[in-house]
């Protein structure tokens, strides 16, 4: 039985203000005339609204994944939340049987939800090797192909990139694309901002051409590369490991995962999450990503600031970073997070790069203090100082809960500096920022 | 032996018009002489060096910035804190003003790392809603003015000006609380340095003065107030009159009531207690005097309102508005329910907004749980006029009107703007319970 959400928790699914607020006049028994629970993993209700018949609302607790009959696009929408609302004040109806529209529903989720755990082998063996190979040689041959035009750039000059627009490397991402390689493609796509980055972008867009012919080159020559660093070089290129496989074949590390950042990026119609964790007592750093097309609602299972007993199977790579969860134990109370050094973040990532050459985003979290001069940046103890990424905004709330005094804060950290996502205060108090 | 900057340097001028550099990292052999193409070539020292450079990444140092002042009040509890922050992602300035208020009332902390956006909330709204700058000051305390000495855009709260410098270089915010405070302490000053500076005032200004002596001095400002109704400039006249018929006791208030006692009679028949409606017949010159504007009435009428020429629909409610409340309930001998609650046929949306219009004014919570009470269980408002009075009053409403049961069950179908009414005194009621709450942090 999953343990009941407290009405922060719930409220915190909301996806905007006006919701929240609908949800809320929402939350009365007066406008649920039917609701019920099944064992604390899913709810259902029908709630009373402008039209004759009322909305039926479903929510499986698991995901937690919604379903409603009214308009909203929304997910999850005001009806919800407000069913959610109830159920965390103890005011659902008693635990039983769904109604078969709400059961319709569930068991097509669980199908679902296991058809990804356990998908069926391929109907036909060979069939699905001789598909595989000729990926693999279409691959090969973007890759000769991304060579020679970076190649091209760098003895034309990169001098007229400032003046070639998106549609430039939107081209070579696209036969990137009809390659097969989406790893590629994807980093192709980002560089087209790079001209427009400031200064020192002609050394940054270098550093990005420089490091996609080593991808290309180490993806020629994979099978000289040890197999850590094959299935680097793999899944930067673009080849997926399968949920599944990840699963059976990694070996599950159990530990109080911290969760100590979130951060969502919207790429091209579809939001990633990325959820960065940090073990207890492995020390380990954990990537978990959730992927959602617009307007679907992402993974909100774990929960910033706190701490979860649980399994971490990690794909493979050299430098193991992104995890799934495979079982969850427990939630344990979580305390602040201890900080580090900025010569321990440095030294850390120094060693993962020696590894991952390519690996240009790694958690930190540091005891630090932000400051303004000579640039915008965070400070530890012992004086050292990292630029904070001039794309995070002004990070004024950072600065407005430090007071000049120094903070735990969980950040990413890339070349271009650190960017803060979580800050506990000498309090305790966990901020996202 | 050439660094990454030469490197960078080559790459935009092209291998086909430069020479690749050579390039050396510490701890690896230099490297050969390479036959291949120097595109290559190029790219491939690049990818060795990204990967030297980001891996020998040196720390740079810091100007530590000044260590705020302490604030020893206790934070505002979680709950409390995550209102605020939904309060500041609707960007309504009424609610946070209400909140604030509260919040410095009891004497709270504000969670730090929301006072940024609040800052540049109340900077973005400065001129019209000086008292959000206010507010946001004394909640924040000493973090406000450490965030304002760094960003130039929050200096307008660091000016906090004191003493007369307020009143004589602050802007209408920090004046107006100079103004109030004196009224407070020493209201002769008061009334005097309003006398002096009426003839210099703009209307805005002049308002503001009317509204202070009237909110800090009641019945004693009267004779001002009265002076004002024969001022030459109508906004004064308009506004004495208007803050006059607040007052409980004021002679344009009795005026008031003895002009709504022949507007409105009571009368017992068979089926019980019910209004009989006369509308005023003109707007005579004592009428106007006391606030009462003739002319056409704004807007078509709807088709529920009365069969009487649309000037006297419109002189009734500028009276009935403007009536003490207390005369209903003394001359009928009736309770405000009752009163409310009376038939009164075709007439009965022009006197609810005009009830609505005067519990607004007179801030009277009796009133304001009948009128309330009435529009959620009994007759439905029809009119735009009733509804928009009913919003209006829900939000000036004490939110103690939203404790559970105090006011009737909502129905399944209610319009719209009931429900929003009493979803906004609900929200009210739980936002100013919350911040009373135990569970401060800190």
């Amino acid at each position: 039985v999953a343990e009941r959400w407290n009405r922060a928790r719930v409220l915190a699914l909301a996806r905007d203000a006006s919701s929240l607020r609908a949800a809320q006049l929402l939350a009365t028994g007066r406008s649920w005339p039917l609701t019920g629970a099944a064992d604390g993993s899913a709810l259902w209700g029908e709630c009373l609204g402008s039209a004759a018949a009322p909305y039926r609302t479903v929510v499986d607790l698991s995901g937690p994944a919604y379903r409603c009959s009214c308009p909203s696009r929304k997910f999850p929408c005001k009806h919800a939340l407000a069913l959610l609302l109830l159920w965390s004040d103890d005011a659902v109806g008693p635990d039983g049987d769904p109604p078969e529209w709400a059961a319709t529903w569930l068991a097509s989720r669980s199908t679902r939800a296991s058809d990804t755990k356990d998908p069926k082998p391929p109907a036909d063996p060979a069939a699905a090797l001789r598909r595989a190979r000729q990926r693999e040689a279409r691959v090969a041959t973007g890759m000769t192909e991304l060579d020679r035009w970076l190649c091209d750039q760098v003895r034309q000059g990169l001098a007229a990139s400032q003046r070639s627009g998106y549609r430039h490397w939107d081209d070579i991402a696209a036969r990137m694309v009809d390659a097969q390689a989406p790893g590629l493609a994807e980093r192709l796509r980002a560089l087209a901002a790079v001209p427009y980055s400031g200064s020192g972008w002609d050394g940054r867009l270098l550093e990005e051409y420089a490091l996609l012919r080593l991808l290309a080159t180490a993806g020629r020559e994979q099978a000289a590369l040890p197999p850590p660093l094959r299935d680097t070089v793999r899944s930067r290129v673009g080849f997926t490991v399968r949920q599944a496989d990840v699963l059976a074949s990694a070996t599950p590390v159990r530990d109080h995962w911290h969760v100590l950042a979130t951060r969502d990026l919207d790429q091209d119609r579809i939001r990633i999450r990325r959820v960065w964790l940090r073990g207890q007592h492995t020390g380990r750093p954990a990537l978990v990503l959730s992927f959602a097309a617009v307007g679907q609602s992402l993974d909100d299972s774990l929960t910033v600031g706190t701490k979860t007993d649980a399994d971490l199977a990690f794909y493979p790579a050299a430098v193991p970073l992104r995890a799934l969860v495979a079982a969850r134990h427990d939630t344990v109370p979580a305390d602040p997070p201890p900080g580090g050094t900025i010569a321990g973040l440095l030294a850390g990532y120094a060693a993962a790069l020696g590894q991952d050459p390519w690996l240009d985003t790694w958690p930190a979290l540091l005891d630090a203090t932000p400051a303004r001069a000579p640039f915008r940046c965070l400070y530890d103890a012992a004086g050292e100082a990292l630029p904070l990424h001039p794309g995070a905004a002004d990070c004024w709330p950072l600065f407005a809960l430090s007071g000049g005094h120094p903070l735990t804060v969980a950040a990413e950290w890339t070349p271009r500096g650190l960017w803060p996502l979580t800050a506990w205060d000498q309090g305790g108090m966990v901020v996202r920022l | 032996l050439s660094t990454w900057h030469d490197l960078v340097t080559a790459s935009l001028i092209g291998t086909e018009r430069t020479v690749v550099p050579p390039v050396g990292i510490p701890g690896l052999p230099p490297a050969a002489d390479d036959p291949g193409d120097p595109a290559a070539i190029l790219l491939d020292r690049a990818a060795l060096l990204t990967a030297a450079r980001r891996a020998g990444r040196r720390p740079d140092r810091a100007e530590p910035l000044p260590v705020c002042e302490p604030d020893r009040r206790p934070a505002v509890n979680p709950a409390a804190a995550g209102r605020l922050a939904r309060l500041l992602g609707d960007q309504d300035p009424a609610l946070l003003v209400e909140w604030l208020t509260a919040v410095v009332a009891r004497g709270l902390r504000l969670p730090p790392q929301y006072l940024p956006a609040l800052l540049d909330l109340a900077r973005r709204l400065q001129p019209s809603r000086a008292a959000l700058a206010d507010l946001v000051a004394q909640a924040g305390g000493p973090r406000v003015q450490w965030l304002a000495a760094l960003n130039p855009d929050w200096k307008f709260v660091a000016a906090a000006l004191a003493g007369e410098d307020a009143w004589r270089l602050g802007g209408r915010g920090q004046r107006r609380a100079y103004l109030a405070a004196l009224v407070a302490s020493d209201p002769a000053t008061a009334q005097d340095l309003v006398n002096s500076s009426w003839a210099a005032a703009d209307p805005a200004e002049r308002k503001m003065f009317l509204l202070v002596l009237a909110d800090g001095l009641g019945l004693a400002a009267e004779p001002l107030l009265e002076a004002a109704l024969d001022d030459p400039a109508e906004y004064a006249r308009a506004w004495a009159a208007e803050l006059l018929a607040r007052l409980p006791g004021s002679a344009l208030g009795q005026r008031m009531a003895e002009r709504a006692l022949r507007c409105v009679r009571l009368e017992h028949g068979e089926r019980g207690a019910r209004l009989v409606i006369t509308p005023p017949a003109e707007c005579d010159a004592s009428m106007r005097r006391d606030g009462i504007t003739p002319g056409p009435a704004a807007g078509p009428h709807p088709p529920a309102y009365p069969p009487a020429p649309p000037e006297r629909i419109r002189l009734l409610l500028g009276v009935v508005a403007r009536t003490p409340l207390r005369t209903w309930t003394d001359a009928f001998a009736l309770t405000a329910a009752q009163v409310v609650a009376s038939r009164s046929g075709e007439w009965a949306p022009v006197l609810f907004t005009g009830w609505t219009r005067a519990a607004i004014a007179q801030r009277d919570h009796d009133w304001t749980a009948a009128l309330i009470s009435h529009a959620l269980a009994g007759r439905l408002p029809g009119t735009a006029a009733e509804i928009q009075a009913l919003g209006q009053l829900a939000r000036r409403a004490d939110p103690v009107l939203g404790v559970p049961d105090t006011l009737p069950e909502l129905w399944p179908d209610a319009p719209p703007v009931i429900s929003a009414a009493l979803g906004v005194l609900r929200f009210r009621y739980d936002m100013l319970k919350e911040l009373s709450d135990d569970g401060h942090d800190g």
